[in-house]
């Protein structure tokens, strides 16, 4: 095991479970910014429905089914993200929750996606899908990983799922043949893990693997949070760095080696 | 029947005509196409960067009888196989749909509306940019 030794051996663990399983769920570090982050999401649901804020945010936002509509959802959602990225302490924070995970998956010298996404799934409703897919299928690149973090406790169809990565490979290697992403799912639907999270964790995943979510069959409504980190000097694909991802934890050799000029205007 | 939800965006990860646009961008020049027209747009879905693969653009497709329409960020988007592309035509127009272009500003909303965009097509696989 010469190869692990520079590793501690719970960092190793760590990184096997993420190749072998293709994610890894672990309290979050930062329990009282997570909390922050629950609360003020409840606050600015609240203040968009005109609701008194409430004590209780898990409840609240577990239960935010009861006080909208489907056709106001998206207003709902836009409302509470841009009031959340507005934020000057979120996006610290929210490294803060997966910090050690990342670190050990990524490395110490981030970038991170600009604007943190919020997804929200009211029981029963169609209308806030996300089908199969893989992110690098839409630009994003293979050296990116996903912290996602749920606001609420989530489990069965109100999570999302992910294909694992033993079954990845052959899977993708069907696809030219389907149709569509919708025949791609019922392709893949039995080797699929739906991951059930409780509030109070945080997931890192892969996302170059298969993963999606379908109808929310359960009783409360699911809200989730989605960033994307990758190691500043990893290559990118169509999620550019500036427009998309910005450094978060440049170090100081880093810096030193961009600025370097070697000594000139010699003649010989 | 249930009432349809409205435009559906259509953006992309492939270059087009050699150009790349950021997909937040393309988003933009789609939802200020929809506020100028005053269509309801609903939340782009991206198609796969792999060339070739219109997978998304099937789902969508699939999705019409619960939409008013499509609106692609570029007509360029389409599929280059003239047959196929006429087919996805039929199919938007056969739902009482219709399929906009938020860069051209053009729009298919019956069979009379297709020649103008596949000239478009046509001249732009000719013609050569300086």
């Amino acid at each position: 095991m010469t190869e692990t030794a520079f590793l501690q051996p719970a960092e190793q663990d760590l990184a096997d479970r993420f190749v072998n399983e293709g994610f890894v769920t672990t309290p979050a570090d930062d329990r009282a910014g997570l909390d922050r982050i629950q609360r003020r999401a409840a606050e600015l649901a609240a203040d968009y429905l005109r609701l008194p804020h409430s004590n209780d945010p898990h409840g609240f936002l577990d239960s935010i089914h009861t006080r909208v509509k489907p056709e106001d959802l998206n207003g709902l959602r836009m409302h509470v993200i841009t009031g959340l990225n507005a934020e000057p302490w979120l996006r610290p924070a929210y490294f803060r929750l997966a910090r050690s995970a990342i670190e050990t998956i990524v490395g110490n010298e981030l970038c991170m996606q600009r604007r943190i996404n919020l997804s929200i799934q009211l029981p029963a409703d169609d209308s806030s899908l996300l089908a199969t897919h893989s992110d690098v299928w839409s630009g994003d690149s293979p050296f990116e990983v996903v912290v996602w973090v749920p606001l609420v406790d989530v489990f069965r169809t109100k999570s999302m799922y992910l294909l694992p990565p033993s079954v990845n490979g052959e899977m993708q290697d069907r696809m030219a043949s389907l149709r569509s992403a919708e025949e791609l799912y019922r392709t893949i639907k039995p080797h699929l893990v739906w991951m059930d999270i409780p509030y109070g964790h945080v997931m890192v995943f892969n996302q170059t693997l298969m993963h999606g979510n379908r109808v929310n069959e359960e009783a409360g409504t699911r809200w989730s949070m989605n960033c994307r980190f990758k190691s500043v000097m990893s290559p990118y694909a169509d999620k550019r760095f500036g427009e998309f991802f910005e450094p978060i934890s440049l170090r100081p050799a880093t810096r030193i080696g961009m600025q370097y000029k070697l000594p000139g205007g010699f003649n010989g | 029947m249930a009432e349809r939800a409205g435009h559906r965006g259509y953006i992309g990860a492939r270059p087009l005509n050699g150009s790349r646009t950021p997909q937040h961008v393309q988003n933009i020049v789609i939802r200020d196409y929809a506020r100028r027209k005053n269509l309801h747009y609903l939340l782009s879905a991206a198609e796969h960067t792999m060339p070739g693969s219109y997978m998304i653009l099937e789902d969508i497709l699939d999705e019409l009888p619960g939409l008013k329409g499509i609106i692609c960020y570029s007509i360029f988007m389409l599929p280059p196989d003239e047959s196929r592309r006429r087919a996805i035509y039929d199919r938007v127009l056969r739902q009482g749909c219709d399929l906009h272009a938020a860069v051209e500003e053009i729009a298919i909303a019956s069979q009379a509306d297709i020649q103008a965009v596949e000239d478009i097509l046509l001249v732009n696989k000719y013609a050569t940019i300086l």
